[in-house]
């Protein structure tokens, strides 16, 4: 009996120390979590969040690049490793775009992710009371702008399959929205954030892309210059013509006057991942042969796709151009740019009917590429034609095409380059959102 | 004057040092030997229910002295696979003379059952299995320990993930006890607990295999426990699954792996030196495309290249300038070598085990190999009858050269590579040593293979201590303090190098990356045992303790790109990118058991561990692991009368353990993401689940094992059921979220199983001897439950098939695309596995030894093939097996998107995984050897299979869940030894 108690007195012992050993717990070691942003967030922290966005808008933006470039018919992606470039893309033999491929997928959570930080700045903005009133608007918005133009991204891959557009709770996500709804949506947001912007104070660095437009009034013109683009999109002719005067549009000025996406060799950063150098092999983008063949002789855009050394072709398919839009593996890539507000000035005019503005635009650029003024015929739909074949050249592998032949229903024209290719309208939602 | 002062001493004795009164010292001789008179040395020799003991020199033959208050002292005289005896030393008694009998079965093989408590096989409520020294380093050693278990384990589902030298290897007892969380068992060794996190070079720089479709970067990273060397290991105990483990509590999910390391000896000291070469070659190859001047042309459609490809082709032929790729780049011969000097050796008091040994060998890859030194120090040390310390220290410095192969999304790694050039394409250096570009792809393999590095190496110490003092003993009961712990530390350095002269360097204009890992783990069990036997009838032991585990890993990874030429540090460089991950947790447990043996016939067992982690949601929180069993052999009750059965033993035995979360999983945190200078912090992918919770194991097994024929048949037949909930598993989230993926408690998953293990010696005459074991086991699993929609997860996708984890079907099941749309292609899981371990001596000379694994069926996503096709390289390009007159490669090619039927494929294999022949040498010429042993083995040389791939095990993602996706991996090798031993 008494070796019974002498144990059972040494088991109290122990578990006394055991339980009464001092708490622990670890924390997260490696990050600072959500909290510690929605706490009472020091100016410095919502300008890392700033940044943060700003980086994160450049997660699969190549990607984005490739998969419109490849439908669109602009460009060929050769991958040793991957065969969707060539197979799923195209629509070669009997593929068919998937709801769980990467080319959907990635380019869909890259931008949802940037929508969140956009979402947890606003809300850690607001919570924070070391920032004065002016301060917080300037946050909301540059949130709001940038969640506009990271869900428009997605929905020019969706298009009539819709994107979500309640995102902020987690838990409870709103529903998918159709394509007119989802436009209506991004264009109510741009206005929201306008209104933010205007009285509003900058008080977080933007990086050198956003160079001329880093205060408040310059965001307010970058803010519009998207709400321009939203609007040809939403068929809004005489607002796209209100919002570019907002804007930085200038017909006389430098085209590629705007606002992109900056990289650099820093340690976090990033590369261009859309720049690979010429005469690559494997891994190569090639502008689709048409490019060539189609484009009107002397046009100095032909130096967006230069000769290779030798042709090379991938599950039949050939090209002998290297894209050389992208010339290093730190320029910088537009988000929006001059050039294309003139071409979108074009269109509303060609839309409300003015066409001698449109004439005047469209030479604007043909002038700026080295080519003489235009002499077709003088009527809208040739003119949609000849603004079409613009912003093919001028806005080549910017993410442009495919999305602008679909919005005149012209998808039928892009070239096929097999037997049984197709040229899809539209990606399915990713698997995860059903 | 001396009687007097005799008389002093002893009265001294008597008032003084009254515990020391009884211990009138007794010497107690004795020889041991076999049943047919051989000495046995090493035989062990202990009083029971005391640490006094020794072991049987050379000739059998021991000296013990016997002391303390019990007056007729039993001695336990016990050898590994001899049956022991206990003999009561009466007070006449002081000679010995012990013929032990051999015990195939194994019955008297010592067993754990707690953490700090054992007992005999033939009491044993569980199916322990048991690997010795002989079985898993004595047949055709592996490369690596982790690689020697291979097809040793019944119950064990064992892949090599990769070819690589430095292994890689998953280990998977009895089902996939988890989807997400850590599937493989916790390995003990000394009683430490070592490290076993793999830990990724930062390969995905250069080849963005993260960037496609699946996020993991598929480095392949070796396995830590491949540290260990096998030489050095005496015995393995495997507990499958929690009805043993659950006393290890909180990381015995996915089972526990006890090594115990050999210990030094009473007697003389022996040196013995071994010394094994040998070589490696490539087990299997995929062959090549043969070309022709129209297949050459027929690789582009655009008449102007098609041209020109002919034109190379004809110009490469009339040169005679055609190559088989393949074999420059896997077609290496290795040669390899181990060299090992042990010394064992010991007094009463203190014995030693040394060791130090060199491993080096050569991959089939130039440039790839493995290299390891280790040194063992065991100290045993008595301190005094009742105290008694054992100190087990490992330095292991290791080396592995591991190539670049596997997955990748930028055509660098030597398989992609090949998969897309073609034999006539010109990749050979000219006079100069420069490499040309290949123009097939995005880099040339001879080239990538000449200039780069991919090194991992460790600097690693282990460091166990083990104190066994026995605080209280009587006639009937007696306690012990056993405290075991240890530590666990090592120093990990990745080191790739991607000089700019690569083909695909291009860009970054050379790259390097330098990982940089610390990481120790220490762990400590502090427990009271308690034997109590009230009569002869019944046998009562209690144990009790706490244990602690820490663990704090640090992961620096650089990665430098516009490395200046010939340059690898890190700051001769461009730009610099680096990351650091860092763990930490401390898990601590509380234990009780009891153990209860009734007329040495029936044995019952019950205990709880309750544990709390710093990986929990709430750390506070104590989490409760019971387990209990019983065993029953008939053969030792008075009322069984037939001798039929040597010994019959029915069992039953039941256990929860459980699974940590991951670390991190129950916080939503932003990551670093910086742009031209200015700091961001972006939101993870992954959102925290506060409430995360440990998924929880609870097993059931029974049994029976019987022997017949004088013991010389012996059957171990178990049924086990394994349920797994809670499981934790990364729930994908509607992307639109902003988060990807979630760690939930998701559902309950099932694994049952059966394993039938017989033991036999078919021949036992006096020249010729035959043990032969045979093993049978299968497991079924099914997610039977399962609270979020079906998760497909570990592969590229439904396109190409992938698993998924659903409600009602096997958790290993495939699916993918079948024509019709969605449909169930195969299973990972193999349908059953056996095994047989033979060993044939003749004379007791002559040792043939071998194993046969044969794993029938079980699917592999074989994406290999696939790439070939595509790139117009494989073997079976141009056949026309079909008869529509289209390559058969096209025919595959056309229905991707359509069928992923021809990528899951089977992987049954019949394998002779080792086999080897000894010589002992009886009588040496040499005075100063006393043993000499010859041999010859071969590894893995003969493989019977239906499988397409290099070989049937491999692993594109490591050691997680989603086994067997074949993508291009190194392929695996085989391998031929000549061995010899010499002992001094």
């Amino acid at each position: 009996m008494k070796k019974i108690t002498g144990l059972n007195t040494i088991l109290v012992f122990i578990f006394f120390l055991s339980f009464t050993s001092c708490k622990k717990d670890y924390g997260n070691l490696n990050n600072p979590t959500i909290e510690d942003f929605l706490n009472n967030a020091t100016r410095d922290k919502l300008n890392n969040l700033v940044s943060g966005t700003l980086s994160g808008m450049r997660n699969n933006e190549g990607l984005y690049l490739d998969v419109t470039g490849v439908v669109g018919r602009e460009i060929y992606r050769f991958s040793g490793a991957d065969p969707r470039y060539v197979t799923d893309l195209l629509g070669g033999g009997s593929s068919v775009l998937n709801n769980t491929g990467f080319y959907i997928t990635n380019p869909w959570a890259s931008r949802y992710r940037v929508v969140k930080n956009c979402n947890v700045l606003i809300q850690a903005a607001a919570n924070s009371t070391l920032i004065s009133d002016a301060e917080k608007k300037g946050y909301a918005g540059f949130a709001k702008t940038i969640k506009a133009y990271d869900l428009l991204l997605n929905l020019n891959l969706t298009y009539t399959n819709g994107v979500r557009i309640e995102v902020a709770d987690p838990e409870n996500p709103g529903p998918i929205v159709g394509h007119t709804e989802s436009l209506n949506a991004i264009s109510a947001l741009l206005n929201d954030a306008e209104t933010d912007l205007t009285g509003a104070t900058i008080i977080y660095p933007l990086t050198s892309g956003f160079s001329g437009f880093s205060n408040a009034a310059g965001f307010i013109k970058f803010n519009r210059a998207l709400a321009a683009r939203v609007d040809v999109y939403r068929k809004q002719w005489s607002n796209a013509l209100t919002d570019l005067n907002k804007s930085f549009f200038d017909l006389n000025g430098n085209f590629n006057t705007g606002i992109s996406h900056v990289f650099g060799t820093g340690s976090g950063d990033q590369l261009n991942p859309a720049f690979f150098p010429q005469n690559q092999t494997g891994e190569v983008r090639l502008a689709e042969p048409s490019f060539a063949t189609n484009i009107e002789a002397g046009d100095s855009r032909i130096g967006k796709a230069v000769l290779r050394n030798s042709p090379t072709s991938s599950s039949g398919l050939t090209g002998n151009r290297d894209v050389w839009v992208y010339t290093s593996s730190t320029a910088p890539v537009p988000i929006i740019r001059n050039e294309e507000l003139i071409l979108i000035y074009a269109e509303a005019n060609i839309q409300l009917n003015n066409l001698v503005n449109a004439v005047n635009a469209i030479n604007i650029i043909r002038r700026g590429h080295n080519l003489a003024d235009y002499s077709g015929a003088v009527t809208q739909t040739a003119l949609i034609n000849e603004m079409l074949k613009q912003r093919r050249y001028s806005l080549f592998f910017e993410g442009h095409r495919w999305v602008d032949m679909r919005r005149y229903s012209k998808l039928n024209e892009l070239p096929l380059s097999r037997a049984g290719d197709d040229v899809w309208e539209a990606f399915p939602l990713p698997l995860t959102e059903n | 004057m001396r009687k007097f002062i005799n008389r002093m001493t002893g009265l001294l004795f008597i008032v003084l040092l009254p515990c020391l009164l009884l211990a009138q010292e007794k010497i107690v001789t004795g020889k041991v030997t076999d049943a047919n008179a051989l000495p046995l040395p090493g035989v062990s020799v202990v009083v029971q229910q005391t640490n006094q003991g020794t072991t049987t020199d050379a000739e059998g033959k021991f000296s013990l002295s016997l002391s303390g208050k019990i007056r007729s002292p039993r001695i336990v005289i016990s050898s590994a696979g001899f049956k022991s005896q206990t003999i009561a030393v009466g007070p006449t008694i002081t000679d010995i003379q012990v013929k032990l009998e051999e015990d195939i079965a194994k019955l008297d093989e010592v067993v754990v059952t707690g953490l700090t408590t054992s007992i005999k096989r033939r009491n044993l409520a569980n199916a322990v299995a048991t690997v010795s020294n002989k079985e898993l380093n004595g047949i055709a050693p592996a490369q690596t320990f982790d690689a020697a278990l291979n097809g040793k384990i019944p119950g064990a589902y064992i892949n090599a993930n990769t070819g690589a030298p430095g292994g890689g290897i998953s280990v998977k007892l009895r089902g996939v006890t988890s989807v997400f969380g850590n599937t493989q068992p916790l390995y003990v060794v000394d009683g430490v607990f070592l490290d076993n996190t793999a830990t990724s070079a930062g390969l995905n720089a250069v080849t963005s295999a993260a960037a496609g479709g699946n996020a993991s970067t598929q480095d392949n990273p070796s396995s830590r426990i491949a540290d260990l060397r096998a030489d050095d290991i005496e015995n393995i105990e495997i507990l499958k699954g929690a009805s043993a483990a659950a006393i290890y509590g909180s990381r015995a999910a996915a089972g526990v792996v006890i090594i115990t390391t050999k210990k030094g000896r009473q007697g003389k000291t022996k040196v013995s030196v071994s010394q094994d070469v040998g070589f490696i070659k490539v087990r299997n190859l995929l062959g090549v495309r043969e070309f022709t001047a129209d297949r050459a042309a027929g690789l582009s459609s655009d008449p102007a290249t098609s041209a020109a490809l002919r034109q190379q082709f004809l110009d490469a032929q009339s040169a005679g300038k055609i190559y088989d790729y393949e074999k420059e780049v896997y077609g290496n011969t290795g040669f390899a070598r181990n060299t090992v000097m042990s010394i064992t050796g010991g007094t009463d008091k203190t014995s030693l085990y040394f060791s130090a040994g060199q491993k080096d060998e050569e991959g089939i890859i130039n440039g790839t190999g493995y290299r390891n030194t280790s040194l063992r120090l065991n100290v045993d040390h008595r301190l005094n009858d009742n105290i008694k310390i054992g100190i087990s220290t490992n330095y292991v410095n290791s080396s592995a050269d591991r190539g670049l192969t596997g997955n990748d999304n930028a055509g660098v790694t030597y398989g992609i590579a090949l998969s897309s050039t073609p034999g006539f394409a010109q990749l050979f250096p000219d006079a100069n040593g420069y490499y040309p570009n290949n123009p097939f792809s995005a880099s040339n393999p001879l080239q990538t293979i000449a200039l780069m590095k991919n090194n991992e190496g460790i600097n690693r110490f282990v460091t166990g201590i083990n104190l066994d003092a026995v605080l209280f003993k009587g006639e009937k009961s007696g306690t012990r303090l056993i405290a075991r712990g240890g530590f666990d530390f090592y120093n990990l350095h990745t080191d790739a190098q991607f000089p700019s002269a690569l083909q695909f360097q291009a860009v970054n204009k050379g790259t390097s990356i330098q990982g940089f890992t610390r990481n120790l783990n220490t762990n400590y069990i502090i427990s009271l045992v308690n034997t109590f036997n009230p009569s002869d009838k019944l046998g009562l032991t209690t144990s009790a303790g706490i244990t602690q585990e820490t663990g704090d890993y640090n992961n620096l990874l650089n990665v430098a790109t516009q490395v200046i030429s010939g340059q690898s540090n890190v700051d001769q460089a461009g730009a610099l990118t680096a990351a650091q991950f860092r763990t930490k947790f401390q898990n601590d447990g509380i234990f009780i058991q009891e153990e209860a043996s009734i007329i040495d016939a029936i044995t019952l067992t019950a205990g709880i561990r309750f544990d709390r982690s710093t990986n929990n949601g709430d750390p506070d929180k104590f989490y409760a692991y019971p387990k209990a069993g019983v065993s029953w052999n008939l053969t030792r009750m008075d009322f069984w009368k037939t001798t039929f059965f040597e010994n019959l033993k029915l069992r039953a035995a039941y256990g929860q353990s459980a699974n940590f979360p991951v670390f991190g999983s129950k916080f939503t945190s932003l990551v670093v993401s910086n742009i031209t200078g200015f700091p961001g912090s972006l939101v993870n992918t992954q959102l925290g689940e506060a409430g995360i919770k440990p998924e929880r194991q609870t097993e059931f097994e029974a049994g029976i094992d019987f022997s017949i024929l004088k013991s010389r048949l012996n059957f171990e037949i178990t049924y086990y059921q394994k349920k797994i909930f809670d499981f934790l598993l990364s729930r994908t989230l509607p992307a639109s979220t902003g988060f990807s993926t979630q760690w939930v408690n998701a559902g309950d998953l099932r694994n049952s199983g059966i394993e039938i293990g017989i033991k036999s010696r078919p021949v036992a005459g006096r020249n010729i001897k035959w043990n032969s074991s045979v093993n049978f086991w299968l497991n079924r699993s099914k997610v039977t439950k399962l609270v979020i929609p079906p998760v497909v997860l570990g592969s590229f996708g439904v396109a190409l098939g992938t698993f998924q984890i659903e409600e009602g079907k096997s958790a290993t099941q495939i699916i993918g695309l079948n024509g019709a749309g969605i449909g169930v292609l195969g299973n990972q899981e193999p349908k059953f596995q056996m095994n047989t371990f033979n060993e044939i001596t003749f004379r007791d000379r002559l040792s043939l030894r071998f194993l046969l694994h044969w794993k029938y069926k079980g699917d592999n996503i074989n994406l290999t093939n696939l790439l070939n096709d595509l790139g117009g390289t494989s073997i079976n390009y141009d056949e026309d097996l079909n008869k529509n007159n289209v390559p058969d490669a096209i025919d595959r090619i056309s229905t991707i998107g359509v069928t992923a039927t021809q990528f899951v494929e089977g992987s049954g294999y019949l394998r002779l995984r080792e086999i080897g022949l000894y010589y002992t040498a009886v009588r040496v010429p040499v005075k100063f050897i006393s043993g000499l042993r010859l041999g010859v083995s071969l590894n893995n040389f003969l493989t019977i299979t239906k499988y397409s791939g290099y070989d049937p095990e491999v692993s594109n993602f490591g050691t997680g869940f989603s086994t067997g996706v074949d993508v291009d991996p190194f392929p695996a090798s085989k391998r031929a030894t000549f061995h010899i031993s010499i002992e001094f």
